[in-house]
């Protein structure tokens, strides 16, 4: 499976297993991500370590996350690599998403 | 006159999205013979990803069965890729009209899940170009290149 979930403390730590984060991705990781918010996770620590590449549509599902927790809790997007952190810079997302080096640092606090 | 050394090539994929990525690294290693930057390398990639997707998703409604062309020229000085289809043609005015890619968290459209493709593309690339001519719809963008020195 492409998407694992984890528990480390209060967090609910998803981890994406794929080199490519796409849109042939995206409908796969929306429906495995609304149910776990449906199931009571709130604060949400999303692993991107594995991706070397993420399209548009990849970052509209994780837009699409934030809005499904609707204030609620929070969500970490934690171990970006250098060409996601550029697609998060040229669309503004950066300031949008809490975004941080690893799991560990997002689970520290 | 100078004379340029173009090279060209020209491929085709089935309208779904898990073949993209094919294409993807053939850009990348089409890249590599240039002096593209990784950084260019990695957005030139996300720019002809960005144009196959809108070809399947939108042109053919994500209809299985439709073919996307995907034509690379390269010469010294740029690489030109153009995306086609023969599905349902874009509005003129949507790529004047693509979003900005700024953040103003009080507009309702920062949290919109779609609609930043072709922004990126407009963004990223020297040039742009959209045609649509006897059915076949067709997106070209350059990246211009630097030459190399001696």
């Amino acid at each position: 499976m492409a998407f694992e979930i984890s528990t480390q403390g209060k967090f609910t730590v998803v981890h994406i297993d794929e080199v490519r984060f796409d849109a042939s991705q995206v409908d796969a990781f929306k429906t495995f991500m609304f149910e776990h918010i449906e199931g009571g996770a709130t604060e949400l620590v999303i692993d991107l370590s594995m991706i070397r590449f993420m399209d548009s549509s990849g970052l509209g599902v994780l837009v699409s996350v934030l809005k499904k927790m609707d204030g609620n809790g929070s969500l970490v997007l934690a171990g970006a690599q250098a060409a996601i952190q550029d697609l998060f810079s040229l669309t503004a997302m950066d300031r949008l998403f809490s975004i941080v080096d690893s799991v560990d640092q997002a689970t520290a606090g | 006159m100078k004379k340029t050394n173009r090279q060209t090539v020209l491929m085709t994929i089935p309208s779904e999205l898990n073949h993209t990525a094919l294409i993807a690294m053939a850009v990348r290693g089409i890249c590599a013979m240039t002096t593209l930057t990784s950084i260019d390398v990695n957005r030139l990639e996300l720019c002809v990803v960005e144009l196959m997707n809108n070809a399947i998703e939108h042109a053919y409604r994500a209809e299985p069965n439709h073919s996307v062309e995907i034509h690379i020229s390269l010469d010294t000085s740029a690489i030109d890729i153009t995306v086609s289809d023969w599905g349902i043609a874009m509005d003129h005015d949507q790529l004047n009209n693509t979003r900005q890619l700024v953040l103003n968290q009080n507009d309702p459209a920062v949290l919109l899940s779609e609609g930043r493709g072709l922004a990126i593309v407009k963004k990223l690339m020297d040039k742009v170009r959209y045609t649509s001519k006897e059915g076949k719809n067709s997106f070209f963008m350059r990246k211009r290149i630097k030459e190399r020195t001696e």
